[in-house]
């Protein structure tokens, strides 16, 4: 190989994971985060009248949140490119969409049996798209996505293209959004737990290796395929949770708002900004892209540009910063401690 | 049986047009190891060059194939100037171009909206709606003539790569590269030219779709996965896998379109795709593919 002196993103990790550093401030910063986000809706009187604003902005950004760092699990920690993650988010949604049409049972208790969903066809899917690697991997992914898009657009039960409306939800119109801030701050919570959890684990370890080189980690002993399928299945789960969640504040499921492959640029961009293959790094990605996207539909409203900012952002940081913002950091040593997870 | 004839027929013409893209695809691939998500995104710029040259000073959309291919093969050379030189020598290269690819897609998608809106277009010259009749069998004169473009465009790459200089170093870059270095090929060259002659070819399947199929912006997508599936199907970087690919899907798709209705069709390419992967994740043609 002719690349010995570029740096890869899964490199820079894997040292990162050798090395054991525990310093203290990051815990402290961690923590006044996850109680800050968690006391948030409490704060009605502070916020005033943009209460509702604020919640659903927050409900966004953790439901990125969840999804880029499910996505990293496979795309970043495995690295293998899956351009097809929101067929989970779609099957999540569905299911507790149905849940609730048929037997009333509110999506925000049922978001977990629809992220066990999210997770079966992930199994399966993952056994057949990970027989190949590379460009064949990521192009049955696209295919995957299509093949699922056009079923849900031509399948009566769920409604065909025109979906399903489901019930409101019986909340005070002043209160809506609580609900649905806390379920997706879990799911948000809960998936960065995973890929932390993950990362810091031998299973992570094989993942990283497999990244590096599929080859050699085979060789050294690694059941690559399991791994492989393993990471792929869990990373489904967050992502169904978090359509079950979103798909109930839409109050309606129509396969154009999961099946389309925007929904896939985003969680991978994301994740490649903020870093991939880093703990914090789709966290950091998520935060930034819904705060531009914020900015930029309030500044210029929303337009066919934005798609065409996606894409700039995303040869950019490509071309001229492939590490990601963590793995640049991190890279010069500057990375604050409390942005350190690996 | 007549019936089946004329399915079959249908689908084989379509099967040219389809073959003509997909051949594009794998050239880049088997060349370059590039794996162009852009392709559908630049048939369709294509289709909106014929569609103007159509309405404006009505040029045919046979006639605008002399403006297409010479303009995205400029296109291709400039796009692989501007990023591939860049990421050569990374070691998840195959990645790379996928991801840079897929940036590209939304850039001139949004462009494409942003301009000339999701309007469902197409060009409609004279012979799209007639047919030649022979005996009980019914051939569209569009599909017929789009094939016939595509058999010899077809032909042209396949003389080009057979009995050129220029064509001995493609074919002798996609079987090995470090190989043809070696023995003095200019490899950057080569891959400009051959990313050129793959974005002509989108450029002149451009014009034919132009008015084969209604197109906007948000088509691409649709296109890009079929051809993909295509590819992955005949053996990545295999021209002969993608061109016999093209040719048995676009049938097998005629044939469930009219079994259980055109919405369908596109599922032929996929379910073929989940298909292969099981049995043979090299694909029909395809050496056992090792990537990044």
């Amino acid at each position: 190989m002719t690349s010995t002196e570029k740096r890869e993103p899964t490199d820079v990790v894997a040292q990162a994971a050798i090395e054991p550093r525990r310093p203290r401030g990051r815990y402290i910063v961690l923590t006044s985060v996850v109680l800050f986000l968690a006391l948030l809706p409490l704060a009605r009187p502070l916020i005033g009248q943009p209460y509702n604003y604020v919640l659903q902005v927050g409900m966004v950004g953790l439901m990125w949140v969840a999804l880029s760092s499910s996505w990293n699990i496979i795309g970043g920690f495995t690295g293998y490119i899956s351009l097809g993650h929101n067929v989970f988010y779609g099957i999540g949604g569905y299911t507790s969409g149905l849940l609730l049409i048929y037997f009333g049972f509110s999506p925000l208790l049922t978001f977990p049996i629809a992220g066990l969903v999210a997770v079966v066809f992930g199994f399966l899917v993952g056994l057949v798209t990970l027989r190949t690697r590379g460009p064949a991997f990521i192009i049955s992914t696209i295919a995957l996505l299509l093949m699922v898009g056009l079923l849900f657009d031509n399948w009566e039960f769920v409604g065909g293209s025109n979906g399903l409306s489901l019930p409101l939800p019986p909340f005070q119109l002043e209160f809506v959004k609580v609900p649905f801030y806390y379920a997706m701050l879990v799911i948000a919570l809960g998936s960065v737990y995973l890929g932390y959890r993950v990362a810091h684990s031998k299973f992570g370890l094989a993942l990283r290796a497999i990244a590096q080189d599929e080859t050699k980690a085979e060789v050294a002993g690694i059941d690559t395929r399991r791994m492989k399928v393993a990471a792929f299945t869990i990373s489904t789960f967050f992502v169904g949770a978090a359509g079950a969640v979103w798909g109930y504040s839409l109050t309606y499921l129509r396969p154009t708002i999961f099946f389309t492959i925007a929904i896939a640029a985003e969680m991978v961009l994301m994740a490649i900004i903020g870093g991939r293959g880093t703990v914090a790094g789709p966290v950091v990605g998520a935060i930034l892209l819904v705060a531009l996207n914020e900015i930029a539909v309030s500044q210029f409203g929303s337009t066919e540009l934005n798609i065409v900012v996606t894409g700039v952002i995303m040869l950019v940081v490509l071309l001229f910063f492939p590490l990601g913002i963590v793995g640049s950091l991190r890279e010069r040593g500057r990375l604050p401690s409390f942005l350190d997870w690996d | 049986m007549t019936h089946i004839i004329q399915v079959a027929i249908l689908g084989l013409l379509l099967g040219g047009v389809y073959a003509l893209m997909a051949s594009g695809l794998t050239l880049m691939f088997g060349v370059m190891r590039i794996v162009n998500l852009a392709h559908g995104v630049f048939i369709i710029a294509a289709c909106y060059l014929a569609f103007f040259l159509f309405v404006g000073p009505g040029w045919d959309p046979f006639l605008s194939l002399v403006v297409t291919m010479p303009v995205f093969f400029l296109v291709g050379v400039l796009v692989y100037q501007a990023f591939f030189p860049r990421i050569e020598g990374s070691a998840r290269f195959g990645e790379m171009t996928v991801l840079l690819t897929f940036g590209l897609a939304l850039i001139v998608e949004g462009l494409l909206s942003f301009f000339f809106t999701g309007t469902f277009r197409t060009t409609n010259p004279s012979y799209a709606t007639e047919a030649i009749l022979i005996g009980d069998l019914f051939i569209p004169k569009a599909q017929l003539f789009a094939a016939i473009t595509s058999l010899i465009l077809l032909l042209a790459l396949w003389a080009f790569l057979h009995f050129s200089r220029t064509g001995y170093a493609v074919r002798a870059t996609m079987q090995n590269r470090t190989a043809a270095q070696i023995v003095g090929v200019n490899v950057r060259r080569i891959s400009t030219i051959a990313f050129g002659i793959g974005m002509a070819l989108a450029g002149a399947s451009g014009s034919l779709i132009s008015f084969l199929f209604p197109f906007f912006p948000n088509s691409h997508w649709r296109w890009i996965a079929i051809l993909l599936a295509l590819i992955v199907l005949g053996g990545l970087g295999s021209l002969k896998g993608a061109v016999i690919g093209a040719l048995l899907l676009a049938v097998a798709a005629a044939f469930v379109s009219d079994l259980f209705g055109p919405t369908w069709s596109p599922i032929t390419f996929f379910g073929a795709l989940f298909i292969v992967l099981l049995i043979r994740p090299q694909g029909l043609f395809g050496k056992q593919a090792r990537v990044g």
